[in-house]
């Protein structure tokens, strides 16, 4: 039996985390997980972090989960892989499976962060080959370079079934359309709107009736359903797919907490009853992540983190004041992610209507996924100048502020509380660097130069799709809802290491057409 | 027409490296992929829909999860059934059957 002194179950973000704080302050850790690659979802996640520095924002996903991982490294801590973790017992001794046998391993404190499974839910068909969860999508097309389909149906709108979308488009895959129970879409505006207008279809208050096929998925039958969430007879959909996402949540994986004793409640899952430093009822044993309660990676890292720093405490290698120091730290960065209408309290709620700022909320992104052009003027990133200014159309208070740090002349403010709207300021000195435009995660931030010239104006849009268009190629201008509103001529495509993997491409449309224009298709053929 | 399946350059992502060229047998019949990568991502990218029918109706199971959790895409290869095919990595020379059952179809060479 080897032993440690901290045993981290799973190497996600908020395993990772915790392991690199415990082995920071000394401690010997090690950590295991049942994969064959370390950092849990991180490498799957390709799009840019919300957030602030801190938090990482502005960082792809799969970048966060190589940087902890040669941070856990350098440190020393000892990670397993193909490490099955199939008890905690009495005095901090778990079994593992490893190589087909089981070993133990004793430590003085154990931190469970095996993270969350994903949700289904049965309809007819489910069963056939073609119906895969989004998780799956993710993991074929983002670490296998596999496509899993050619045409998928989203079954979903929270932000892993946008996020997930995008990813599919991105990965040259065709969406025929977001579906969802639910009557607004339930993830970022922002991720809806950047798949919306690449012209996939919205379609809230529909669920899936059946998978169509015998052999594998050859189509989808949806329908709209009533407020109880019923199907109403004769509003039958078919969609022409090979492949049916399911992107309807996820369940925090505690079976682990539960069987060592942990005191459980059910809160959208069963999760374990922690204190404010993640340590469960019994005493020694950690939980942090997706498996005390589901959110994301960015407060993964800092519960991990928490509980990281509460068990070296614990165990002597911090004292009380450096201790107290750190943990107020952390506590505040993870209340700044928990602001805003997305906050975990106000999970699902539907009754929001205006932002923290006292302004309407677009009731057409909640319902298509797109903001309408006479909405946007309301927002304080939405202003009218001469010359090259930036267009913010950030709608919601979600915590994300990369674009006050990108712009070196002062156009946009966020201030100190995260969730607040972005606000260009009325005489910005923009110089139409872009850099704005790269760093909003939401993709949400446009240039807009309403006197490129005598007749046309110019619009710069974040683009992240290959082939890239080539300068002087002519195209159409889609609008937010992904239709066709004029032509286009690209007039640049720029990228650089700095603004990571988005490229900032401009075009010339006509000079009406400046606050309508929001992406570029090329002309088939 | 099939479209193909692998991404060769994504837009974020780049390349995907992949290991060597390694050849396979799915129920006889040649087959190729990349050394290292899931069985199931090379059967996927072939086209193959297909892992094992149930039990008891027969049905058709695919992937599902494509990390091991949910079972729906475990055949036989090299004479063991019951293998995960979305976790376990593709060797030269695989022996890979679709599941019927328990075991591969006796007529399956």
């Amino acid at each position: 039996m080897k032993r440690y002194e901290l045993l981290v179950v799973g190497a996600g973000p908020a395993g990772l985390s915790a392991a690199i704080e415990a082995a920071r302050l000394g401690m010997k850790v090690a950590v295991f997980d049942e994969n064959s690659r370390p950092g849990g979802q991180l490498f799957k996640q390709i799009h840019k972090f919300f957030g602030s520095k801190e938090h990482k924002a502005k960082i792809r996903g799969y970048r966060i989960g190589a940087e902890l991982l040669s941070e856990a490294e350098r440190l020393g801590v000892e990670v397993h892989l193909n490490a099955v973790v199939t008890g905690i017992f009495e005095f901090m001794e778990i079994n593992v499976m490893e190589n087909g046998e089981l070993c133990h391993y004793k430590g003085n404190a154990v931190l469970v962060a095996a993270g969350a499974r994903e949700n289904m839910i049965p309809f007819e068909g489910w069963t056939l080959p073609g119906v895969i969860g989004a998780g799956a999508a993710q993991t074929m097309m983002n670490l296998h370079g596999v496509r899993p389909g050619q045409r998928v149906l989203m079954v979903g709108s929270g932000n892993v079934g946008l996020v997930v979308s995008y990813q599919l488009l991105q990965a040259g895959i065709q969406v025929a359309a977001i579906i969802d129970a639910a009557p607004q879409v339930g993830g970022y505006g922002v991720h809806a709107s950047k798949v919306a207008r690449t012209g996939v279809p919205f379609l809230l208050s529909h669920t899936i009736i059946k998978a169509e096929g015998t052999e594998r998925v050859t189509g989808a039958v949806i329908a709209k359903v009533d407020e109880k969430f019923r199907p109403i007879a004769g509003t039958e959909q078919h969609f022409d797919v090979d492949t049916i996402c399911m992107a309807v949540g996820l369940s925090p994986m505690s079976q682990l907490l539960a069987m060592a004793g942990c005191r459980m409640e059910e809160r959208r899952g069963t999760v374990p009853v922690l204190n404010e430093y993640g340590e469960t009822s019994v005493a020694g044993i950690f939980a942090a992540g997706d498996v005390a309660g589901i959110e994301e990676a960015s407060s993964a890292m800092l519960t991990g983190r928490i509980a990281g720093t509460a068990i070296a405490r614990k165990l002597g290698y911090l004292d009380e004041e450096t201790f107290s120091g750190e943990y107020q730290a952390l506590k505040e960065a993870l209340s700044r992610l928990h602001e805003g209408m997305f906050s975990p309290e106000n999970r699902g709620r539907r009754d929001l209507t205006e932002t923290d700022e006292g302004i309407p909320l677009s009731q057409s992104l909640l319902k298509n996924g797109y903001i309408e052009k006479e909405e946007l003027t309301r927002f304080p990133g939405v202003v009218k100048q001469k010359g090259i200014h930036p267009v913010i159309e950030c709608t919601q208070n979600i915590p994300c502020n990369p674009c006050q740090d990108a712009c070196k002349f002062g156009c946009i403010a966020v201030g100190s509380r995260i969730t607040k709207l972005p606000e260009v300021a009325k005489d910005s000195r923009c110089t139409g660097c872009g850099m704005c435009v790269a760093s909003c995660s939401g993709q949400a931030i446009f240039l807009v130069n309403e006197d490129y010239d005598e007749t046309g104006a110019s619009v710069t849009l974040p683009y992240e799709f290959f082939p890239y268009p080539k300068a002087g190629e002519r195209g159409l201008a889609l609008g937010r809802d992904g239709r066709p509103v004029c032509e286009a001529e690209v007039i640049s495509v720029k990228s650089s290491p700095v603004m990571d993997q988005t490229a900032l491409l401009t075009i010339r449309v006509p000079k009406e057409m400046a606050m309508t224009a929001r992406f570029y298709r090329a002309k088939e053929g | 027409m099939e479209m193909e399946m692998r991404i060769n350059e994504h837009p974020i992502l780049g390349v995907i490296e992949k290991g060597r060229l390694v050849h396979f047998t799915l129920d006889g019949a040649d087959m190729e992929g990349y050394e290292g990568e899931p069985i199931a991502a090379a059967l996927r990218a072939a086209g193959v829909m297909t892992h094992r029918h149930t039990v008891k109706r027969g049905e058709p199971r695919g992937i599902f999860c494509a990390i091991g959790r949910c079972t729906d895409c475990v055949m036989v290869v090299n004479g063991k059934p019951n293998v995960r095919t979305c976790v376990t990595p593709l060797e030269e020379g695989m022996k890979v059957q679709t599941q019927y059952g328990k075991t591969a179809k006796e007529q399956t060479k």
